[in-house]
C-alpha cells in the first residue's frame, strides 16, 4: 500500500468518486471521476476517458481524454486527445490538439522568454566588424 | 452518486475488498479540501479537509492527516484523524494512529499504542446486514 508514496507519484481520483473543492499539491493527478473546484498541481493533470473536470486548473502539463471545462493554465503543454473535450479559457506554453478532439473557447500562449540561448545572437551583429 | 450504476452493483458484491472496486489514491504531497463523495475505496497519504461520504473503504495512511466529517463503509486509520468518523461496518485504529473526535461504528478495533481522544458510539446495524450473521441466518430459516 505504501509503495508509491514517494515523490513523483500520481494521485488517482477513480471513476465512482466525486470531489467538490480544492486539490493542491506537488504531484501529478489522474482523474477518472469528477472534480469541481480548483486544481493546483506542480505536476501534471491527466483527465482520463470518462473523467469530468469543471475547475480552475493550474498544472504543468494538462492531458485531456475526458471533459474539461473552466479556466486552465498549463505551464508546459495542453494536450487534447481525440476523445477529449475542452471548453473554456486556456493559457499554455504549447498546444497539442488531436484530430477528433473538441476545443471550444479561448487559447492564449505563455510567451516563454528564450533561456540559455546566446548561440542564436551572432549572425546579424557580426556585419559591423566585417565593415 | 447514482451516476454510475455499474459500480453500485460491484459495491454490493464486494464491499470492503480492494480488488473488486476502484481505488482512489491521494498521495502524500496532495491536499484535498472540500466535499468528496462517491463509491470506491480511498487511500489517503496526504492531507484531507472537509466532508467525505464514501461507499467504500477509507484507509488513512501513517503520513496522512484527515480533518472533518467522514462517512464510509469501513475505515482503517494509521495516521492522524480529527473530527467525526462514521463507518457502516467497522473502524480499525492502527498503533500509529492519533485520533480525536467522535467515532460511530458497529465494530471498533484498536491496536496497542493507538491514541484516541473522544467519544465512541457503537450501534448494531438496524438493517439486515451480514454483520450479525448468526442471528440473521436463523431468522431467515
Amino acid at each position: 500500500m505504501t509503495k508509491d508514496a514517494t515523490s513523483g507519484s500520481t494521485s488517482l481520483v477513480s471513476r465512482p468518486m466525486v470531489i467538490e473543492g480544492e486539490i493542491s499539491g506537488d504531484e501529478s493527478l489522474h482523474v477518472d471521476g469528477r472534480v469541481k473546484g480548483i486544481i493546483r498541481l506542480k505536476g501534471d493533470l491527466f483527465v482520463g476517458v470518462g473523467g469530468v473536470v469543471d475547475a480552475e486548473v493550474d498544472a504543468r502539463n494538462v492531458i485531456i481524454q475526458g471533459t474539461v471545462t473552466g479556466k486552465v493554465i498549463a505551464r508546459r503543454q495542453l494536450e487534447v486527445q481525440s476523445s477529449g473535450r475542452f471548453n473554456g479559457e486556456c493559457t499554455a506554453a504549447s498546444y497539442e490538439i488531436r484530430e477528433g478532439a473538441v476545443f471550444e473557447g479561448v487559447s492564449r500562449m505563455i510567451s516563454t522568454p528564450p533561456k540559455n540561448e546566446p548561440a542564436s545572437i551572432p549572425s546579424g551583429q557580426d556585419s559591423k566588424r566585417l565593415a | 452518486m447514482g451516476l454510475f450504476v455499474k459500480d453500485k452493483a460491484s459495491t454490493a458484491s464486494g464491499a470492503g475488498e480492494h480488488g473488486d472496486k476502484e481505488t482512489s489514491f491521494f498521495g502524500a504531497k496532495l491536499t484535498v479540501k472540500g466535499k468528496v463523495s462517491g463509491g470506491g475505496n480511498l487511500i489517503v497519504m496526504g492531507t484531507l479537509e472537509g466532508e467525505f461520504d464514501l461507499n467504500g473503504e477509507l484507509v488513512v495512511a501513517p503520513s496522512a492527516q484527515v480533518n472533518g466529517e467522514v462517512k464510509a463503509v469501513s475505515v482503517t486509520v494509521s495516521g492522524g484523524f480529527s473530527g467525526s468518523l462514521t463507518a457502516k461496518q467497522r473502524i480499525h485504529l492502527e498503533k500509529s494512529s492519533v485520533v480525536s473526535g467522535r467515532l460511530l461504528a458497529p465494530k471498533l478495533s484498536m491496536a496497542e499504542g493507538a491514541v484516541l481522544n473522544g467519544e465512541i458510539e457503537m450501534k448494531k446495524p438496524s438493517e439486515g446486514k451480514p454483520a450479525a450473521n448468526d442471528k440473521t441466518q436463523k431468522e431467515k430459516k
